[in-house]
């Protein structure tokens, strides 16, 4: 029973840390997009 | 743009109840094995990752060799996603494994072909994500990263076939099943369980793909656009 | 056909001749595996019985440390003064250049390995009873396959700035079936078992061989074909 815990946490854990990464680069890239319009808009 | 939305969203619906169905299936429906009990529940997210596992190493062979006869950015970004997924569920894939070993074997590692080859892509996934950090114009990294993507792809089964012979103890073995892990005969609940497992592993897999591959290709979009605004500043 | 021979020929002269000249990147070789041949007789004591166990392995773990440091020389080298674009706008099948690479590695790391591997057994005192055709049989052939891998991962990982670190990387997961069925071979040939069994081994690396020479051959291009 331990065993099954401990294989199941993993796999979620590391499933949810790739989606985690995914959601950064998003965020980063929303981040930089606006920046992109706000200098276009200065311009 | 739309279109590809909808795919998405329909991906996503079917993707957040079936993990939940599936959850269900593993720890309530399927029946406890007799020998192993509880643990044998490990194999059915086991089998559904290393099935992922070979698969997105497949896909990135299928669009190295499509890079390299149509170079064409969207192949490449499919290309690199796969890498990173297949690095995710290979790791995800050893580790049920090891601890599975751990409780049915009571080692965490034995040197078994598919462990040990899954551990070797493991390597070359790793490796071919480090081609595609060298800086450089993306033509010229699509071109090595898929030389190297299509090597690695080859390399898989030679690697899985040299450590079956290894294990036998020198006396090669080319043809014919190796030891049966799962121990014989699966119930039909059993079996129904796995494959709904891998099912739900594939759609998972896909989703991620895409939504990877969506990001990425935002990101090239945007470094582009930034680049004209920088330049056009300039002058 | 012919002509690329002839082209490669003339750029495994090239490279030796340079080697010839310099003796820098031979003379670091046989130093460095010299010093793994030590280093492994303060990890694994050359006295005890353990020996005959490792020394296949050993054979292997030399020729593969030193045979990384010769093949990561041998396309950094020609970034120097540009002589790789030199190379690559020359008129001449950019296969020509990676059948001479291989040519002038495979020269390379043999003659290491006919010093290096004699001097492992003498340090560690052991008495050689297999068969030597056999021996010098696999051994080439997992040398050939190391290179042909080798060669053209080297000149992919020159294309990075630590084309050094990535090499060794790129190659060992790739080689591993190699390396699997050279040792074994090895293994079987100085412990003078049954000979047929190194055979099946001995046509595993010969298939290997030949695979990817086949693929890189074809695939080189794609690598050289800019910077």
């Amino acid at each position: 029973m331990n065993y099954l815990f401990i294989a199941y946490t993993a796999t979620w854990a590391l499933i949810a840390g790739y989606i985690i990464v995914l959601g950064k680069r998003q965020m980063s890239l929303k981040k930089e997009m606006k920046q992109l319009e706000e200098w276009n808009s200065e311009q | 743009m739309r279109q590809e939305n909808l795919f998405d969203r329909i991906l996503l619906y079917i993707l957040i109840p079936s993990v939940f169905i599936l959850l269900y299936l593993i720890f309530i429906w399927s029946p406890v094995e007799k020998i192993m009990g509880e643990t044998q529940k490990i194999f059915y997210i086991h089998v559904g990752t290393a099935w992922v596992a070979f698969l997105a190493f497949f896909v990135v062979g299928f669009y190295s060799v499509w890079t390299l006869i149509k170079p064409n950015m969207n192949r490449y970004i499919y290309a690199g996603i796969s890498a990173e997924i297949g690095v995710v569920f290979t790791t995800i894939t050893l580790l049920s494994g090891m601890t599975w070993g751990r409780a049915s074997w009571n080692t965490w590692w034995s040197w078994e072909p598919r462990l040990v080859t899954t551990l070797i892509l493991l390597f070359i996934y790793v490796a071919y994500l480090f081609i595609r950090k060298m800086d450089g114009s993306w033509e010229k990294i699509a071109k090595l990263s898929s030389v190297f993507g299509i090597i690695g792809c080859l390399n898989v089964p030679i690697v899985f076939m040299a450590i079956r012979w290894w294990n036998s103890k020198l006396h090669p073995v080319v043809f014919g099943e190796g030891k049966n892990q799962s121990g014989g005969g699966i119930e039909p609940e059993m079996l129904a369980t796995l494959l709904f497992s891998v099912f739900t592993i594939t759609i998972l897999y896909v989703f991620l793909m895409r939504k990877g591959a969506e990001i990425e290709k935002m990101r090239h979009i945007v470094k582009k656009s930034k680049n004209k605004l920088i330049n056009k500043l300039a002058s | 056909m012919k002509t690329i021979l002839l082209d490669a020929l003339t750029i495994a002269g090239k490279d030796l001749k340079g080697e010839l000249r310099s003796k820098q990147t031979i003379g670091m070789m046989l130093v460095f595996s010299a010093l793994v041949i030590i280093i492994f007789s303060f990890a694994f004591d050359p006295t005890s019985n353990t020996v005959k166990a490792i020394i296949p392995g050993l054979v292997w773990v030399i020729t593969i440390f030193a045979g990384i440091l010769g093949l990561n020389r041998s396309f950094v080298s020609e970034l120097e003064n540009h002589c790789l674009t030199g190379l690559r706008t020359a008129p001449i099948d950019p296969s020509s250049i990676y059948l001479g690479k291989v040519l002038a590695n495979f020269s390379l790391v043999t003659s290491v390995q006919l010093i290096s591997i004699p001097v492992l057994f003498l340090l560690f005192g052991y008495r050689f009873t297999g068969s030597y055709l056999w021996f010098c049989c696999i051994v080439i052939c997992g040398t050939i396959g190391f290179i042909i891998v080798g060669t053209f991962l080297a000149a992919l990982a020159a294309n990075a700035k630590n084309s050094e670190m990535l090499l060794p990387v790129l190659l060992l997961p790739l080689i591993s079936p190699l390396l699997i069925a050279g040792v074994q071979a090895t293994r079987i040939v100085l412990e003078s078992l049954e000979i047929t069994d190194a055979i099946s081994w001995l046509k595993l690396m010969i298939a290997y061989d030949f695979l990817f020479l086949a693929v890189c051959f074809l695939l080189f291009e794609y690598i050289m074909e800019e910077s």
